[in-house]
């Protein structure tokens, strides 16, 4: 093994590692990518929704449509870098450096399911249906468009008893939010409905039924001349919104107005969410977690320096240790170093996948499994040079087995993190994907790098002169 | 000579056979305790895998738990657990730590909370986790680490032999229930983050064990043909396994305490970084989970592994049939054989 073309071969492979880890770090920087960060690390909020259990398992098609509808949203509020996919059923949602967390969590998340339902009673008084005698609100579940319910309004003040559904906001076109009413000062929204049968002609045919106060739509007001009126009462997501008389029997696409208790934000909101209408699938919010950027930037300092600290200290070891040989695992651990980041870069830019906390610990445990590797190698060139061997011979025999240690200690870490990244969900996976990544560039530096390198150091002839240099023992020779 | 400069040059002969039986009894003794702890007393889980919320928010000076439960409770949370915290540069900051029941007003609570502040909601870090999806982080972080178990064995006892499957999985359980002993000891708060630091520990520990697993190995095989140059180390078979994972050890004593120190100190920096000089609570709680699993994973790598491995060698004596020469060391002693180097000595 120890023959010229061996050897060259080796020579070879060591400069590839060094051209690939110094070309790929000049490339990323050349390119300008950048590790997506987390959420942990620069702020924000990241949400984790799942479908509601009790409405049945969603179809691929509806949670698609769901992450469109979402990404529509939150482009409208204006996220940059905004991150929203699919995980199986669960449409995870990341937010980076948002202002006003509470508010861009509502929209996001909210199914915006606009109903237009007949008011029968203002509870607690009237004669009531049999469906609203309780007066205890609807649940959920139980809201169904063809049930009559009880549902309260958005401070929770008022109950009113609901008639069955007349029509939705599929009907409407777009939506805009303005100032405007009798004050001037109030913010309203303003549905455009669409045209014909599927549009403007349901809100009509519901007015009408309104306006002239009929059995679906019973008065519960009255005009100025004091006939009883009905009133529509506008529903988002099981909140009553508004319920305003109906003052006459039909209205144009784009004269409805919906008033209520809004202020700017909110009238914006319910205009945006009208605009790319409802979410075909209902969402929970199972894990949602905001994090302010001074936090975040915080948590990545920290990282960073302590991955350094680390860094320069098991340097500062393995040289004092290992001498010449020393320098050998140095350059290994910083060619993997510039290799990770190219990488981290790429799929960052590429595939939106983010460094986070996790992540950047299993970085810095990496340093660690890397020295390792680089210390079983020379210890045991230390014990074949013991055993009487001159020093080139010692780097090639003690390769064999120390590569098999290697291989087989490494090789653990690799199923533990396949493991990991398959099997488990969040912060896991993420620690499990670079420390899989960092093992596996730990193999390909041990053998493409680290055996080539030490082997070229150990031919020179002050090493063969001077053992001590790579940290052999001295009285052995 | 020193004890270190024969360790230094890889001579050292310490008799680690003495050490075994008291080191199994102590370790036997801390096992017990710390499961029991574990029954006892169990675990912190966080919200992670019991569901809740936890929000932090920094607080306008005065302002204590007595002021931030007092407004909890005015919006009618009273059974929030609500903690003081001072941040790094001396500021205030209030945790309150919810249930599952209050998942649903999350946004009251953390505008309740920006009022004891400055008013802004941006300064708020929450987390909220919902019980069926704390449920699912619980169940599979639980279902990885039983699959890993079978996995690893079964590499080990293919790789290895099927002893030390048993006795790298003793040590690494030993590993594993201590540090979480020593986490219900005292009352730390079991994160995502602490999962992740006790897989490292189960990596790490095996790492260790792992590497001493394979010397033996290496000097259990059948010595190669005289013509080999392996020299003294050349060993009769026929050495009684006390014996020979001692010497073994003795081989890699230096490596494990060097592969143990460049381990340490990359998670030490983080401890203390992550806790002294920034405040960053997560790295701290997970640092201090590695620490003492590191510690205890070299630790276990000679004291418990290596023990149980003689024990379980004494008992089930090995087949040498089963123990051919592996191809690679095959290759090996040809080598030696053929190459001039490998014949020339000095």
């Amino acid at each position: 093994m120890a023959d010229e073309s061996g050897t060259s071969r080796g020579v070879l492979s060591a400069v590839l590692v060094t051209v690939a880890a110094i070309g790929g770090f000049i490339y990323t920087l050349a390119v300008g990518n950048e590790p997506l960060l987390g959420i942990d690390l620069q702020g924000g909020i990241s949400v984790l929704y799942q479908p509601a259990e009790d409405a049945g398992e969603p179809t691929e098609e509806a949670l698609d449509q769901a992450v469109d509808i979402i990404r529509n949203r939150v482009d409208a509020i204006g996220v940059a870098e905004p991150e929203i996919a699919r995980q199986g059923s669960n449409i995870s949602v990341s937010l980076p450096g948002v202002e006003d967390r509470e508010r861009v969590l509502n929209l996001v998340g909210q199914t915006a399911e606009l109903r237009f339902r007949p008011v029968l009673a203002d509870l607690p008084s009237g004669v009531l249906p049999a469906e609203c005698q309780s007066g205890e609100v609807t649940p959920p579940e139980e809201d169904e468009n063809d049930a009559i319910v009880v549902l309260a309004d958005t401070d929770g003040l008022r109950r009113y008893c609901l008639g069955t559904t007349l029509l939705t906001g599929t009907a409407v076109e777009t939506a805009s939010a303005g100032l405007g009413g009798q004050l001037v000062s109030a913010w309203q929204v303003l549905p455009v409905f669409k045209g014909g049968a599927e549009g403007i002609d349901l809100f009509n045919a519901a007015a009408a039924e309104c306006f002239n106060a009929t059995a679906v739509c019973p008065p519960t007001t009255s005009d100025n001349s004091g006939r009883g009126i009905g009133r529509l009462a506008i529903v988002l997501d099981g909140e009553v919104i508004s319920a305003p008389a109906i003052n006459a029997p039909s209205f144009g696409a784009d004269q409805i107005v919906i008033s209520g208790a809004f202020e700017e934000e909110t009238a914006n909101d319910l205009a945006t969410a009208l605009r790319f209408g409802s979410l075909p699938v209902q969402l929970e919010a199972q894990d949602t977690r905001t994090v302010s950027a001074a936090v975040g930037t915080d948590v990545l300092r920290a990282g960073v320096t302590a991955g350094l600290v680390g860094l320069g200290l098991v340097s500062i070891y393995l040289l004092a240790y290992y001498r010449l040989a020393g320098v050998v695992a140095l350059l290994g651990l910083v060619f993997s170093g510039l290799l990770l980041w190219t990488i981290i870069a790429f799929i960052g830019e590429t595939q939106g996948l983010a460094l986070t906390l996790s992540g950047v610990v299993g970085l810095i445990v990496a340093i660690g499994v890397s020295a390792d590797s680089n210390i079983v190698y020379f210890e045991n060139v230390k014990d074949a040079y013991a055993e009487g061997r001159r020093v080139p011979t010692a780097v090639e025999r003690a390769y064999e087995s120390a590569i098999s240690t290697i291989f087989k200690a490494d090789f653990v870490s690799l199923i533990a993190a396949a493991l990991l990244y398959f099997l488990t969900v969040g912060a896991v996976r993420g620690f499990a994907l670079y420390l899989g990544l960092a093992t596996i560039l730990d193999l390909v530096i041990s053998v493409a790098f680290m055996r080539p390198a030490l082997a070229w150091i150990a031919g020179r002839p002050a090493v063969q002169e001077k053992p001590s240099l790579i940290g052999m023992p001295g009285g052995a020779s | 000579m020193s004890l270190f400069a024969d360790l230094y040059n890889s001579r050292a002969t310490i008799d680690f056979r003495p050490l075994w039986k008291h080191s199994l009894r102590v370790s036997l003794v801390v096992f017990v305790v710390s499961l029991i702890l574990l029954f006892t007393r169990g675990l912190d889980l966080s919200v992670d895998f019991d569901g809740g919320g936890v929000f932090e928010a920094p607080v306008a000076e005065g302002i204590g738990v007595d002021e931030a439960r007092d407004a909890l409770g005015a919006v009618g949370l009273t059974d929030a657990r609500v903690q003081a915290v001072t941040g790094e540069n001396g500021e205030s900051f209030v945790r309150v730590q919810t249930g599952v029941d209050d998942l649903d007003r999350r946004t009251e609570i953390v505008e309740v909370l920006a009022e004891l502040g400055d008013g802004s909601t941006d300064d708020i870090v929450s987390e909220t986790v919902g019980p069926t999806w704390g449920d699912e982080i619980t169940r599979s972080a639980r279902n990885a680490l039983g699959v890993f178990f079978v996995i690893v064995s079964m590499y080990l006892a293919w790789r290895l032999e099927w002893r030390m499957a048993v006795g790298a999985l003793v040590a690494v359980a030993h590993d594993l229930v201590i540090t979480a002993g020593v986490y219900a000891l005292f009352g730390f708060e079991v994160a995502p983050a602490t999962v992740i630091a006790l897989l490292t520990i189960l990596g790490y520990s095996l790492y260790d064990t792992v590497v001493v697993y394979d010397k033996v190995l290496e000097n259990t095989e059948p010595a190669p043909p005289p013509t080999s140059g392996r020299g003294k180390k050349a060993a009769p078979v026929a050495e009684a396994p006390a014996e020979l994972v001692n010497r073994s050890m003795n081989q890699v004593v230096m490596r494990s305490i060097n592969t143990t120190i460049t381990t340490v100190i990359p998670v030490l920096s983080m401890l203390i970084i992550g806790s002294v000089f920034l405040g960053g609570v997560n790295l701290r709680e997970f640092a201090l989970a590695l620490f003492i699993g590191l510690l205890l994973g070299t630790y276990s790598s000679l004291f418990v592994a290596a023990p149980v491995l003689v024990w379980l060698r004494n008992r089930y004596e090995i087949d040498h049939s089963e123990k051919e020469l592996s191809a690679e060391d095959a290759a090996l002693a040809e080598i030696n054989r053929v190459s001039p180097l490998g014949k020339q000595r000095r």
